[in-house]
């Protein structure tokens, strides 16, 4: 078998080729912006040029006389919509148009309205805004922060957590360390546009948008317009790429909605790349102080995390990653606490593992440092202080992994060659680095609903409002349809990406595979009971087997001791054509309003640290091999080998995809990726894909992903811990870990670029 | 790290650049909209004035009448349906819209239609053979799952074909430099490799 598709151990489902791979090279796979829309009119945005002030004047006269110009949607036109919210669905409260005081730069100033795409946008940037401008205040160290404690303002992010007395275990402690990291603020950028297309048929709305969210974005977006949210359609049947980026929705579908209705005719705005980075979300720079204490023996007695996060100046955002370092190993005593940091920035939102990606790192990297001090093994470090029971709350792991995962990817990685000695390794004009890192993602799981239809000829649709974002979660879904009904995946058809089916949670947090599938199995689980009632009744042809064990297989009923009968003819004796089953999935522990909250686009979270019985996670090991020239100083990562334990692999193909992914991401993470704030402005420069870094296909050469087998019957009833977010968790540390090895630099704040290695 | 663009290292755009350059020049009367378009191609166009515009895409023959602004992207994508070419950047730095022009890879978003008066492209739609065979490149891509959300894929495939019809496939080395225009972001990077080296053999001359 090939790279791609790694046989499946323990545990672990087929790597089946995904359902929608033939749509995708083929170019039929219809992204939002793609759908067929007659009599289209384009938007173009007119964003502002300044960070803080007011809009004193637009003059709109240039743009007006663009022939082709339809319209122009500015101040005052939306003033019988209601302001966005921020939270849940909503990316922020900052209503652009609803009032003139300017929040950060690049913010909507208007949406022009053409007959093409090049009159929109020419007339876009003819727009003209007179600004009562005031200093802004960039980030971290601009004067006018404002700094706020985060505990409470998320509920996701409730408190600082805490054991012990640090105070006095780290004054006691033998050996320590106080260090300082930071991590750069970080777009998106799917490689998908950020777009809207909206249409009204009567007083029914259709938006076409990539979403991650559709239900969260009908409620949101009916309530902005006043609307009753059945009569708000979001489409979004294939989202090129998402990361976060799509799942709050941001104020332009409001004003493209009002533009539509204006005109009459359907709108689609498409954001540049450029204005992505003002009108989308980001992941915000991070800043953290770190002390660990522990005794010579390599036992952590001491650990204290501090964090400072940046926001806007009307949205507390938190990322708040201390919940998950608190809990990573057995400190005797911890200490946190988290402070958002406001300017006059656009307001952040998730980015692929918001909370882990910067915290993790930071630990990480202060955990290579403590084995250093210790004159330890890092590896030897970490078992040393691997954990009965999390820390905090004292409970047990509903499942723990992290050593399997060790000792395989060092195994496979050739971490005993490594000669421990700073700079020891080398090869010709390359000093050799060699570095390893944890990874952590909180296991969480939420409500979903999910229809499933098996026919007599055996066809199953599966109907669920989840979100095909690359994930492969139609190929999953579709699987535990397969297995549940003894269907081959090719009679399976999978639905999803449409406010109008089922509803699915948001596709973040790395609920989804196990979210869905459940709901999935539940609704499956649901036709099989039926069918083996209708299959073992009197007169019918497994009569008197009612005490037998069942299963589906190739259109037969299966009893346990051989005896059979087809679907079709059970089918036959219900006289129905088809059986189909709507299920609610609710996670153990929901509320009883869980299932109410998930139609109204708000689903709970369980899992992760907030259940009673046990904490859930999903852990891997990651480990690094930098090369760095010894003249110039360029940093190459040849080589990466990540182990990972995720419970239940649905499909290894999929899931070795997405971790591979995610290692590439972290490689990013500690080598490209950044956006520069002109601290002046306040405003971002290296607005698109030549100077926002991201890897290309020449930065990645070797890297080798190991599913290590895993069973774990508490996360959920499907088994599944996500992993679209664990594979960046933690890269990054072990890349500022291999270049201490090869050059006796600890490298603290991200990205590492050649100028660090300079100095 | 990724292919570079003149025009937007100044930070112009090139639309903001015609738009300047015509503002500067606005004297000829300039047509209220596409309706009134029945005028042949001037040999010199004017910026807004729609322009007689004949490409053929994927052997069929199209007609079009085009503000002289459009790129060839916009054409495939609004123009003619064909929404298989995705724009990823409108810069010249992703290579998402990546398709072929006389059998060379050529970034779609980088070239005006009118410049592809008479040229033959092919997208991503014209691959599969009509009784629905796909392309080996396309085989490959799916049997080596080198994409995810699969927004970037029809400009990697065009693009690896390209690669291997310039000698641009001999070594693993020279798949990944020659496919660094390409960006992507779920970062299939490995599997794209490992696609290009199994269809590279077939593509050849296909
Ligand atoms: S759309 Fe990105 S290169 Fe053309
Ligand atoms: S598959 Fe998503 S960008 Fe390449």
């Amino acid at each position: 078998m090939d790279a791609a598709a790694p046989r499946p151990k323990e545990n672990q489902g087929e790597p089946l080729p995904r359902v929608d791979a033939r749509l995708k090279v083929t170019g039929q796979a219809h992204y939002p912006a793609d759908l067929p829309t007659a009599n289209l009119a384009y938007g173009a945005l007119a964003t502002s040029r300044i960070a803080k002030g007011r809009v004193t004047k637009l003059r709109l006269d240039d743009a007006r006389a663009v022939p082709g110009l339809l319209d122009i949607v500015t101040y005052g036109d939306m003033d019988k919509v209601d302001k966005p919210k921020f939270g849940n669905s909503g990316a922020t409260s900052i209503g652009p148009l609803h009032d003139r005081t300017i929040f950060h730069d690049g913010q909507i100033i208007a949406l022009a309205v053409a007959e093409t795409f090049e009159a929109a946008e020419e007339a876009a940037q003819l727009i003209r805004a007179e600004y009562e401008e005031e200093k802004p205040t960039a980030s971290f160290d601009s004067p006018g922060t404002k700094t706020v404690a985060a505990a409470g303002k998320s509920p996701m992010f409730k408190e600082d957590v805490k054991a012990g007395d640090f105070d006095a275990a780290f004054a006691a402690a033998a050996v320590k360390i106080d260090q300082r990291y930071s991590t750069p603020t970080q777009h998106h950028n799917p490689i998908e546009l950020f777009s809207t297309t909206a249409y009204w048929q009567g007083d029914q709305l259709v938006v076409h948008e990539p979403s991650q969210n559709v239900t969260g974005w009908k409620v949101e977006l009916a309530r902005q317009l006043k609307m009753d949210p059945a009569n708000v359609r979001i489409v979004s049947p294939f989202i090129g790429g998402a990361f976060g980026s799509k799942g709050p929705m941001t104020p332009r579908t409001a004003i493209v909605a009002v533009a539509a209705k204006r005109l009459g005719r359907p709108v689609r705005c498409v954001t540049s790349r450029m204005q992505a980075f003002g009108t989308q979300t980001y992941r915000a720079e991070t800043r953290h102080r770190i002390r660990i204490g522990a005794g010579k023996d390599g036992r952590i007695t001491a650990f204290a995390h501090e964090g400072w996060e940046v926001t806007s100046r009307p949205d507390l955002y938190v990322v708040g990653g201390t919940s998950a370092t608190g809990r990573m190993y057995g400190y005797g005593s911890v200490l946190t606490h988290v402070s958002l940091v406001q300017a006059d920035r656009n307001t952040p939102g998730y980015m692929r593992s918001p909370p882990e990606t910067p915290y993790v790192y930071a630990l990480e990297n202060a955990m290579d440092e403590m084995a250093v001090a210790l004159g330890m093994d890092p590896v030897e470090f970490r078992r040393i202080n691997e954990p009965k029971t999390e820390p905090i709350g004292k409970k047990p792991f509903s499942s723990r992994s992290l050593i399997q995962c060790y000792d395989q990817a060092a195994a496979a990685f050739g971490w005993a060659k490594r000669d421990p000695k700073v700079g020891a390794m080398r090869d010709g004009d390359w000093l050799v680095g060699m570095g390893c890192a944890t990874a952590i993602y909180p296991s969480a799981v939420a409500p979903c609903a999910a229809r499933v239809r098996l026919t007599s000829d055996g066809e199953v649709r599966v109907q669920c409002g989840s979100h095909e974002i690359g994930t492969g979660i139609r190929t999953v879904a579709g699987q535990m349809a397969s297995e549940r009904l003894g269907v081959a995946i090719d009679k399976i058809s999978v639905e999803m990406g449409d406010s109008g089916l089922p509803p699915a949670p948001v596709s973040g947090g790395s609920i989804s595979t196990a979210s869905v599938c459940s709901a999935v199995l539940k609704a499956c689980d649901a036709i099989r009971s039926k069918l083996f009632a209708a299959a073992t009744a009197e007169g019918s042809p497994l009569a008197g087997s009612h005490n037998e064990e069942f299963d589906l297989a190739d259109g037969k009923i299966v009893a346990k001791s051989g005896a059979s009968a087809k679907v079709e003819d059970v089918m036959k004796i219900m006289q129905v054509g088809a059986i189909e089953e709507y299920a609610e999935f609710a996670p153990k522990g929901a509320t009883p309003e869980a299932l109410k909250k998930l139609y109204a686009g708000t689903p709970e979270f369980h899992g992760g640290e907030q259940d009673e019985d046990s904490v859930k996670y999903a852990f891997g090991a990651e480990f690094v091999e930098v090369r760095i020239n010894r003249y110039t100083r360029e940093i190459r990562v040849p080589r990466i080998v990540g182990a990972f334990a995720a419970g239940r692999i649905m499909n290894t193909r999929t899931a070795r995809s997405q971790l591979m992914g995610g290692m590439i991401w972290g490689i990013g993470q500690a080598l490209h990726e950044a956006t520069e704030v002109d601290r002046r402005y306040a405003r971002y420069v290296n607005r698109d894909l030549q100077d926002y870094l991201v890897p290309v296909n020449a930065d990645i050469k070797d890297l080798q992903v190991i599913l290590v087998p895993e069973v774990d019957h508490a996360v959920n009833p499907a088994g599944v811990k996500g992993l679209g977010e664990l594979g960046n968790v933690g890269t990054a540390a072990a890349v500022a870990s291999a270049v201490y090895h090869a050059t006796g630099k600890r490298i603290r704040d991200l990205p590492i670029r050649i100028e660090q290695l300079l100095a | 790290m990724s292919q570079p663009s003149a025009l937007s290292t100044n930070g112009l755009s090139r639309r903001k650049f015609m738009a300047g350059t015509v503002s500067a020049a606005a004297a000829a009367p300039l047509l209220a909209s596409r309706a009134e378009a029945t005028a042949p191609a001037a040999a010199q166009p004017k910026l807004r004035q729609p322009v007689i515009t004949s490409l053929r895409i994927n052997k069929q023959a199209y007609e079009l009448s085009l503000d002289a602004r459009t790129s060839l992207l916009d054409a495939l994508r609004d123009h003619i349906g064909l929404t298989g070419t995705k724009k990823g950047c409108d810069h010249g730095q992703c290579g998402a819209c990546t398709v072929l022009v006389d059998g060379k890879r050529v970034l779609s978003c980088l070239s005006f239609a009118v410049m592809n008066d008479g040229k033959d492209v092919t997208t991503i739609e014209g691959l599969a053979s009509t009784d629905g065979k796909l392309h080996p490149m396309q085989q490959a891509f799916i049997d080596h799952d080198a994409f995810q959300c699969g927004y970037c894929t029809p400009g990697q495939i065009m693009s690896g074909i390209g690669c291997v019809n310039e000698g641009h496939a001999e070594s693993e080395n020279d798949i990944r430099e020659y496919m660094s225009g390409n960006i992507c972001r779920c970062a299939a990077y490995p599997n794209i490799v490992a696609a290009i080296l199994q269809a590279r053999g077939e593509t050849k001359g296909a």
